[in-house]
């Protein structure tokens, strides 16, 4: 099969991201810092003695920021599977409640001699999956329930192949750092912002001269530019990561026609709203993510993929898969029938971006 | 030039080493590998005396079959290098494809909840062997590739690292084992 040109590098960058986005997070919670005390300050003597006020204390104030994000870290460390299972809705489910699941990825593993991840359900229509985990020995696999029971065995084996590669490939644990770093900017920004406006509301601005309004401004700046920084990372996780897993899906599998229908039938059926932003960026397909801005985009869009998928693997594309209830219905699924139907927009057929 | 040689020498030997490394990594990876694949094994034969049970309660006149399949368990159980396990599975293969298409005869038997539970979950251990025979498989292939490399080849079997062989499967139960036993109804 084809040896997934760039892998490696993938590996080694998804590495290298983990290690920079770590070891940035000091730098970052010092500006934080820094400006958080900077808007405490406003004493009326001037921007300068605001500023050097504010670094005065920022000795005694940015162990307190350490610890504070330490013990942040070490519980997402400890507890992050928990969290991300509880805002996603996801069941942790074992052999006997999901035997068919659970022998898909099982047989995966043994034929790779891999161990095997956790596996977990969502029970949702909706058509999705991701990974999660911070090692690359072992993780989380979850699927919705829509996505189990409107692929066949060989579509869903193909796609526990493709979050399996995300694990192995380390993007599952970027994703888990890129959130929980990301949460505790955005935590903090919000937290000031909302303080800020409270403040304002009681008329607590009248006391302050100039240099305390300057003062204010800059902090907001800084803050500003972490939470930009907040909502920026979940981009850390490069949209090759998909065009790789599926490329490693088919590695695993070697059956490429099996990962484009499965792609094929997420397609469009695949927007879970109630899941965090962050978590977003790591699910198997996500409609918004993938239109509009290029620049944006968290996801390549299906299309592109199954085009990956038909010109490097060799793979057949059966066209979008506009109409898949579970029960069979015959007449409806003859060809011809297709074409008139999307062409009035009835109500089944739903692109990525209607979703 | 004493430097010289003594940097080639070290070069000479930390390579050497690197390759020695690599060959004692990949020799566990196939012992890694063929654990995994008995602990399939050791699956499929520890249901078959139960099969044997549930079997013997409704086609008591088949005791003949139920001791050539007692056997044929008995010696894949004391199989141990891959060529006899090969064999040896290959043969259970095919006594338990005789089990149960003599279950046809005996629309209780096929009715029994017991037996059925037993026969969904050999074809699916079947599955897994079939899993974990292609791992085996293909870590000895690349261990039987290495030793064979230059310089590997000078030094690997004076070291003790011979090729190993393939867990295969003879090529008519081949089909049995890769795709999960069918019973017509």
């Amino acid at each position: 099969m084809l040896p997934t040109l760039g892998l490696r590098t993938h590996i080694w960058n998804n590495f290298l991201k983990s290690g920079l986005l770590l070891a940035g997070f000091p730098v970052l919670l010092l500006a934080v810092t820094f400006a958080v005390l900077l808007l405490f300050q406003g004493s009326g003597k001037g921007l300068g003695a605001d500023m050097a006020a504010a670094a005065e204390a920022l000795p005694v104030a940015f162990p307190v920021a350490l610890l504070v994000s330490a013990a942040w870290f070490g519980i997402a460390w400890l507890g992050y599977q928990p969290i991300i299972n509880a805002v996603t809705g996801a069941r942790p489910v074992t052999r006997e409640e999901e035997p068919r699941l659970w022998n898909l990825l099982e047989n995966l593993c043994i034929s790779r001699g891999l161990r095997m991840p956790r596996l977990a359900v969502i029970e949702t229509p909706e058509r999705n999956a991701f990974a999660s985990g911070l090692s690359r020995e072992t993780g989380q696999v979850t699927v919705t329930r829509g996505l189990m029971d409107a692929l066949t065995d060989q579509e869903l084996e193909a796609v526990l192949a493709h979050e399996l590669t995300h694990i192995r490939n380390g993007d599952a644990r970027l994703g888990v750092i890129a959130a929980v770093f990301a949460g505790i900017i955005s935590l903090v920004a919000e937290v000031v912002f909302r303080g800020l406006r409270g403040a304002r509301i009681s008329g607590g601005n009248s006391n302050r001269g100039r240099g305390g309004g300057a003062a204010v401004l800059i902090a907001l700046a800084i803050l500003a530019v972490a939470w930009l920084l907040a909502v920026v990372l979940r981009f850390a996780l490069s949209r090759n990561r998909e065009f790789l897993a599926d490329a490693g899906a088919v590695e695993l599998t070697a059956n490429p026609d099996a990962m484009i229908s499965a792609l094929r039938k997420v397609e469009g059926r695949s927007n879970m709203p109630a899941v965090p932003s962050q978590i977003q960026a790591m699910l198997l397909d996500w409609p918004q993510g993938a239109q509009g801005f290029n620049l944006w985009a968290t996801h390549p869009s299906i299309d592109s993929r199954v085009q990956a998928l038909v010109s490097v693997a060799g793979g057949r594309d059966p066209g979008p898969i506009l109409d898949t209830r579970p029960e069979p219905e015959p007449p409806a699924e003859a060809p011809h029938a297709q074409a008139p139907r999307r062409a009035t927009g009835s109500p089944w057929w739903r692109g990525p971006a209607a979703g | 030039m004493e430097w010289i040689i003594l940097i080639l020498v070290v070069l000479v030997v930390g390579w050497l080493m690197i390759i020695y490394n690599r060959l004692v990594a990949l020799r566990q990876t196939c012992g890694q590998a063929w654990s995994d694949v008995e602990v399939q094994l050791k699956q499929r034969h520890d249901l078959i005396p139960n099969l044997v049970e549930t079997v013997k309660g409704y086609a008591s006149h088949e005791k003949e079959t139920l001791e050539r399949v007692i056997a044929a368990r008995n010696a894949a159980v004391s199989a141990h290098s891959p060529e006899e396990a090969g064999r040896a599975e290959g043969a259970l293969t095919g006594m338990l494809r005789q089990v149960f298409a003599l279950s046809e005869s005996y629309p209780d038997l096929k009715a029994n909840q017991n037996f059925l539970r037993l026969q969904a979950e050999l074809s699916d251990i079947e599955n897994k062997i079939a899993a974990a025979r292609r791992f085996f498989n293909s870590a000895v292939a690349e261990f039987n590739a290495a030793i064979q490399q230059i310089p590997a080849v000078f030094f690997a079997a004076s070291l003790g690292f011979t090729p190993r062989a393939f867990f295969e499967l003879p090529e008519d139960q081949r089909a049995a084992v890769q795709s999960a036993p069918q019973v017509k109804f």
